[in-house]
C-alpha cells in the first residue's frame, strides 16, 4: 500500500493505493493522527485506487472515525469499488460512515 | 648393541685394535661412551683431547690416536693404545667419518624424537579440547578447563577467554586464569588488545610493556598472546571472541608455534560457541513449537463437540487457524423446548491476541446464551462483557448468533457484521441472514435480531471470511459463490460431508499457498420433532 496526502480547502484527503490490511494499517493510522494533531478536522479517505480492505483495515477506519469525532472533526469515505461497497453493506459498516460515490460529492458533503 | 658398537667391534676383530667413541650431550656435561670398549680404549683427559683433527699419544701400552669427531656435538674417537701403529692410523682414517655420520644420525633422531614429543603434546591438547568441547553444549562449563589446558601446554600462568555479547557489543570474560574476575571490554575499545584482535581477526604477539591497558592489566605479566576465536564460514569467518595468554614461565616470549597452536584451539572453541548457539536456538524453537501445539490443542478444546446438539440437530463444524491459534470460533447451545443456538465469530486479525479474545467470548457466551433464548439479548450481554477489552485492544469481531425454534418453525438471528451467514433451502436456493448491526466493539448500541421461517429441509451455513478469501495466488480469491455452490450441490448429504466438501474446495484452490486468515465453517440441519 502507498498513500498520498492532499489538501482541498480545509479538507485533508488521503488517497489509498493497493490494499489496506493488517501489515500496513498502522502506517495510515499514524499519518492521519499526525494530520489531526496538526489541526486537520475534515478528513476524506479516497479508495478509488484501493483493491482490498481486510478486517484490520476496517478496524483502523472505525478507530480513526472515533478519534476524529472526539477531536470535533469528521471522517468520510469516497470511491469504494463494488466489492468494498458490498463489504461495508454486509458488515453494516455503511451505517457508521458517510460514504460518497465520488471525491467531488464527498467534498461537497462537508 | 648400537650401530657404532657394531662398527667398532668389527674393526677390533679385523685389526686386533680396540676403539671407542665418547661424546657430550650438552656443553659442560661429562663425557659418556657412545660405543666401543671404554676399558681397552679409555678417553684421555681433557688437555689431551684435540679441538680438531687428531693427536697421537704415546703410552706405556703403545700408541693411542685421539681424534675430534666432526659435528655439532663435542665427541672424540679413541683408538688404541696399540703397538700396531699402522692399524691405529688406518682406523682413525676409516672410523672418523663413520663415527661422525653415526653421531649425526643419532642427533637427528634425538631432535626428531623431541619434536615428536612436542607435537604429541600439542596433538594431545587438541584431542583433549575436542573431547571437552564434544561433551558440552555450554562453553561456559568448559571454558575454564580449556583455558587451563592451553595455558599448561604453552607455559602461560595467566589467561582469559572472552566471548562477544552482540546485543550490547561487549566482550565478556567466560574464563579467567591467574587473576580475579575481569571486566567486560567494549568491542570498539580503542586501547584494549582484546578488542583490536576481535575487530581485525588477527592474532597479536604483544611484547612485555607494550600496548598496556587497565582492563587487561590483571592478566598481563610480561608478553601476551592474543588470538581471535573465529567461526569459519564460506565468506571467511565471523569473530566470536578472543583468547589471551600471558605470564609465560621463565619470562620467555610466545612463539609463532604457540600462536599457531592457540589459533587451532580457538577455531575449535569458535565452532563450539556457534554450535552451542544453534543448539540453544533449536531447543528454544522446539520449546516454542511444543507450546504452540499445546496452545492449539487448548483452543480447539474450547470449541464444543460437534454432537452437542444431538438429538435436536445434526451439526458439523471445523476451525482451521492460520497460525497455531486464531480468532475464529463457533459455539453450540441446546436451549430446551426444541430450540438450538448456533454462533460463529471472527475476531479481527489472527494469532494470540485474537485467540485470547476468542477464549473470553467462549466463556461469556456459555453463560449468557443459557440465560435467554433471544439472540439479541445474548449478544447484548456479550457486548457488555467484552466492551472494555475490545476498546482497550482496539479489536472488534463479527458474530452471528441464530436460534432455531423447531417447534415454532422459526430462525431468529442477531448478526453483528458477519457477512457469511446463510440458509440453504431444500430447493437449492440460499438466503443470506444479513447483518443486523455493525461488528461488536465498533459501536456501543445494543444489537438487534430478525426472524424468518425455518423448514425441516433447511440448512444453516455459517463461515468466516478466511474461506472466501482463500487464495491460490496473491490475486486469485476463492470468493463466496463457489462455497455456496458446494453446499447447494451437497445439501441432501450429512453436514460432515458438506464440511469436507467445502474444505476440499478451499484446499484445492489454495494449493501450496499458506492460509492468510483463520477459516471456520458450521453446517447444521435440524431433526424432526419426536
Amino acid at each position: 500500500m502507498s498513500f498520498t496526502v492532499k489538501k482541498a480547502g480545509d479538507v485533508t484527503i488521503f488517497e489509498v493505493e493497493g490494499t489496506l490490511i493488517v501489515g500496513n494499517r498502522q502506517e495510515l493510522k499514524q499519518k492521519v493522527l499526525e494530520e489531526i494533531e496538526g489541526g486537520a478536522r475534515k478528513v476524506l479517505v479516497d479508495f478509488e485506487k484501493t483493491t482490498y480492505i481486510d478486517s484490520s483495515g476496517l478496524g483502523v477506519l472505525v478507530s480513526l472515525a472515533k478519534k476524529i469525532r472526539e477531536s470535533g472533526g469528521d471522517l468520510r469515505l469516497a470511491n469504494l469499488n463494488d466489492d468494498l461497497q458490498t463489504l461495508f453493506e454486509l458488515t453494516k459498516l455503511d451505517t457508521l460512515f458517510q460514504i460518497s460515490e465520488s471525491r467531488d460529492r464527498a467534498l461537497e458533503s462537508f | 648393541m648400537s650401530d657404532l658398537d657394531a662398527v667398532l667391534s668389527a674393526f677390533r676383530d679385523a685389526t686386533g685394535c680396540s676403539a671407542s667413541v665418547w661424546a657430550q650431550s650438552a656443553p659442560h656435561d661429562p663425557l659418556h661412551i657412545e660405543g666401543g670398549d671404554p676399558g681397552e680404549s679409555p678417553v684421555p683427559p681433557p688437555e689431551q683431547r684435540p679441538a680438531e683433527g687428531s693427536i697421537e699419544l704415546e703410552t706405556k701400552d703403545g700408541l693411542q690416536v685421539v681424534a675430534r669427531v666432526p659435528g655439532s656435538r663435542a665427541a672424540w674417537l679413541s683408538i688404541g693404545p696399540t703397538t700396531d701403529f699402522a692399524a691405529a692410523r688406518l682406523g682413525a682414517k676409516l672410523l672418523l667419518p663413520v663415527s661422525a655420520q653415526v653421531l649425526r644420525s643419532q642427533l637427528e633422531v634425538s631432535h626428531a624424537a623431541q619434536d615428536l614429543a612436542e607435537r604429541y603434546e600439542e596433538i594431545n591438547l587438541l584431542y583433549s579440547i575436542g573431547e571437552i568441547l564434544g561433551r558440552t553444549v555450554s562453553l561456559e562449563d568448559a571454558a575454564t578447563t580449556i583455558l587451563t589446558e592451553i595455558s599448561e601446554t604453552v607455559g602461560a600462568r595467566r589467561g582469559a577467554i572472552y566471548v562477544i555479547d552482540r546485543t550490547v557489543g561487549l566482550l565478556r570474560p567466560v574464563a579467567v586464569l591467574g587473576a580475579a574476575a575481569l571486566a567486560d571490554i567494549a568491542a570498539d575499545d580503542a586501547v584494549a588488545v582484546t578488542a583490536r584482535v576481535f575487530r581485525t581477526h588477527h592474532a597479536l604477539l604483544v611484547a612485555d610493556g607494550a600496548m598496556q591497558c587497565d582492563v587487561e592489566a590483571p592478566i598481563r605479566r610480561g608478553a601476551m598472546l592474543s588470538v581471535p576465536i573465529m567461526w569459519a564460514t564460506p565468506q571467511g569467518g565471523v569473530p566470536l571472541g578472543v583468547v589471551n595468554l600471558s605470564g609465560r614461565r621463565g619470562g620467555q616470549p610466545f612463539t609463532a608455534s604457540d600462536q599457531k597452536l592457540v589459533a587451532a584451539i580457538a577455531t575449535q572453541v569458535g565452532t563450539t560457541i556457534q554450535n552451542t548457539r544453534l543448539v540453544r536456538a533449536s531447543l528454544e524453537q522446539a520449546e516454542l513449537t511444543r507450546e504452540m501445539a499445546l496452545a492449539h490443542d487448548l483452543q480447539m478444546k474450547l470449541l464444543p463437540p460437534q454432537d452437542s446438539l444431538a438429538p435436536d440437530a445434526d451439526c458439523a463444524a471445523r476451525v482451521a487457524p492460520a497460525e497455531s491459534v486464531g480468532g475464529d470460533f463457533y459455539n453450540l447451545f441446546q436451549l430446551g423446548d426444541g430450540r438450538v443456538g448456533v454462533m460463529i465469530g471472527d475476531v479481527s486479525s489472527h494469532g494470540y491476541r485474537s485467540a485470547l479474545i476468542m477464549a473470553l467470548v467462549m466463556s461469556a457466551t456459555a453463560i449468557h446464551a443459557r440465560g435467554s433464548a433471544d439472540p439479541a439479548a445474548t449478544m447484548g450481554a456479550l457486548l457488555v462483557s467484552l466492551a472494555d477489552e475490545l476498546r482497550e485492544t482496539e479489536m472488534f469481531m463479527t458474530v452471528c448468533y441464530a436460534v432455531i425454534d423447531r417447534r415454532g418453525g422459526t430462525v431468529t438471528w442477531c448478526n453483528a457484521g458477519h457477512p457469511h451467514a446463510f440458509m440453504v433451502h431444500g430447493d437449492g436456493s440460499a438466503t443470506r441472514l444479513a447483518a443486523t448491526d455493525p461488528p461488536l466493539g465498533l459501536v456501543d448500541d445494543a444489537p438487534h435480531a430478525e426472524s424468518r421461517a425455518w423448514k425441516a429441509d433447511d440448512l444453516l451455513v455459517f463461515f468466516t471470511d478466511g474461506i472466501p478469501d482463500a487464495r491460490g495466488t496473491p490475486k486469485k480469491r476463492l470468493g463466496e459463490a463457489p462455497v455456496l455452490d458446494v453446499v447447494k450441490a451437497r445439501r441432501a448429504e450429512a453436514p460432515w460431508r458438506i464440511v469436507d466438501g467445502v474444505f476440499a474446495l478451499v484446499e484445492g484452490h489454495m494449493g501450496e499457498m499458506p492460509p492468510r486468515d483463520d477459516q471456520a465453517l458450521v453446517v447444521l440441519r435440524t431433526t424432526d420433532l419426536a
